[in-house]
């Protein structure tokens, strides 16, 4: 017993934020990012009201609100069918099985002490069989958690570097990064599925009620704006959602080495992730930005189409820390 | 027109009077939520100890320094009542299994038992979950202080009863042994 805790080196909680180079508190951090999150979803679904209204003002006006709600049924479906159903959806799609204490003692004893460093329940832990290695989280918050590991990432990790990534891929689901980037996820694909029903409406049923006269300036003008934004809102959306999920990257490391008191730990695996050389995971477009580092090598990278940071940024600044 | 100002304004008061007070116990329960956790892993502990003795005393039986010494941490262990007691206790326990599988790494045989190698793997994940509960004990002891401590928390710490918490550690002499956690907190 003293008056300090003094058991671990001590991290500092808080982090350079990316994007303006100030340091902020971890915890601050987390609540902004949150708060980005709900901003960002209700935009989403707004959007989408909008959407429905301009599909209304260009083919039936009498009937806007029709649209509207139908627009936004469609938005609230896809988003509670990505709340409840996408951490079975990712580990289905993986093709990842339970991880049983018998065949995995290793891991789940790991996965159990970072959960309790962590303050959150232990999350239910897969395996996936493949050399690659690599590492995803799911599931809607704390209570629902899931990781899933590859084989390669179970045998190539010592515990420091394993206990890193675990408490990387916890820290996504105590930020709800995972909740908010599936509900997203579901709000695009929505507009993506008005899009394509519109788009191919238009060769038949646009046409002829033009030539009926009942139209008018205003429904061309709007049918026009609502092409635009039917083509422009899926791309912006799709931009915007990765910046959001290399941000969090960025948060998730920090939080990882929070929670382990070691940063290193995650730093070394991330190196090992990098300078891995053997073959490939192949991984759906889908669900590429779920795992610790992405599949795809060229989707490491500064660039408006990668998912996550670049490994050796990601690298520094834990080593910084 | 006044009574009605007045009313709001202590309603008001109310309100964040309970918000204060609530979160002060919140922590309060955190930490002893907290310390239940450790107390899990330390009795999992104690009940894997004589397995693991036995399995190590069918290799080196002549080591009885060691095995006595486990058996003291595991008496004071089971005698523990308070937190302080348990505490300690503990750390007899965590220095008697390091020297246990410190002297373990002199029989090759031993080293080749497969329950052995259960036990091992069992007990220094253990040693991993304490060393993390106790972290995670500390950051709400941490917690809970800094709110009593602090402008509105102390106004109702007196009142309530509730002085500053006392941190757990490990002694130094922990730290140097090499065997027990494996890479935990290097």
């Amino acid at each position: 017993m003293s008056t300090a805790p003094a058991n671990r080196p001590r991290i500092p909680d808080t982090i350079t934020d990316p994007a303006s180079g100030r340091r902020i508190s971890l915890l601050d951090w987390q609540a902004a990012n949150r708060r980005a999150s709900w901003v960002l979803a209700g935009f989403m679904v707004l959007l989408l009201a909008a959407i429905g209204y301009l599909l209304a003002l260009a083919l039936d006006p009498g009937a806007a609100w029709t649209f509207i709600v139908i627009a936004a049924v469609l938005a609230i479906g896809q988003s509670l069918a990505a709340y409840f159903l996408s951490d079975k959806l990712a580990l289905a799609v993986s093709g990842a099985r339970p991880a049983t204490k018998d065949e995995h003692r290793y891991l789940v004893n790991v996965t159990e002490a970072v959960a309790l460093g962590a303050g959150v329940p232990t999350p239910r832990l897969y395996v996936i069989d493949n050399p690659a290695p690599n590492a995803f989280a799911t599931g809607r918050d704390p209570r629902h958690g899931a990781i899933a590991f590859t084989t390669g990432l179970i045998q190539l990790l010592d515990r420091q570097e394993l206990e890193g990534v675990v408490a990387h891929e916890m820290a996504h689901v105590k930020n709800y990064d995972i909740r908010f980037a599936s509900m997203l996820a579901a709000t695009v694909g929505a507009i993506v599925l008005l899009r394509d029903v519109v788009l191919r409406g238009l060769g038949f049923g646009g046409r002829s009620r033009r030539t009926s006269g009942g139209g008018g300036r205003g429904q061309a003008i709007a049918m026009v704006l609502l092409i635009v934004v039917l083509i422009l809102a899926p791309i912006l959306a799709t931009l915007l959602r990765l910046a959001v999920s290399r941000r969090r990257e960025y948060l998730a490391d920090a939080t990882g080495a929070y929670i382990t008191r070691n940063p290193e730990g995650l730093a070394r695996a991330l190196q090992k992730l990098r300078d891995y050389r053997g073959t490939p995971m192949r991984v759906s477009e889908g669900v590429q930005h779920m795992y610790f580092t992405n599949p795809v090598a060229r989707l490491n990278a500064v660039s408006w189409l990668a998912t996550h940071p670049p490994i050796d940024d990601r690298i520094n600044r834990l080593r910084r820390m | 027109m006044t009574t009605i100002v007045v009313l709001v304004v202590l309603g008001a008061l109310v309100l964040w009077g309970i918000n204060v007070y609530n979160r002060i116990i919140t922590l309060e329960n955190r930490y002893q939520n907290a310390w239940s956790q450790i107390d899990v892993q330390l009795k999992r502990r104690t009940d894997l100890v004589p397995n693991l003795v036995e399995t190590v005393k069918g290799y080196a039986a002549h080591e009885k320094e060691v095995f006595d010494n486990v058996g003291k941490a595991r008496a004071a262990m089971t005698a523990a009542k308070s937190v302080d007691q348990s505490a300690e206790a503990a750390n007899m326990m965590t220095a008697a299994l390091g020297r246990l599988f410190a002297i373990a790494e002199a029989y090759p045989e031993l080293k080749a038992n497969q329950n052995f190698l259960m036990l091992q793997e069992e007990l220094s994940g253990i040693e991993n979950k304490i060393a993390y509960a106790r972290q995670f004990y500390n950051d709400a002891v941490l917690q809970f202080n800094t709110v009593i401590t602090t402008v509105p928390g102390n106004f109702f710490a007196g009142p309530m009863g509730k002085t500053k918490h006392v941190y757990l550690e490990v002694p130094e002499a922990d730290k140097e042994l090499p065997q027990v956690s494996f890479g935990a907190q290097a």
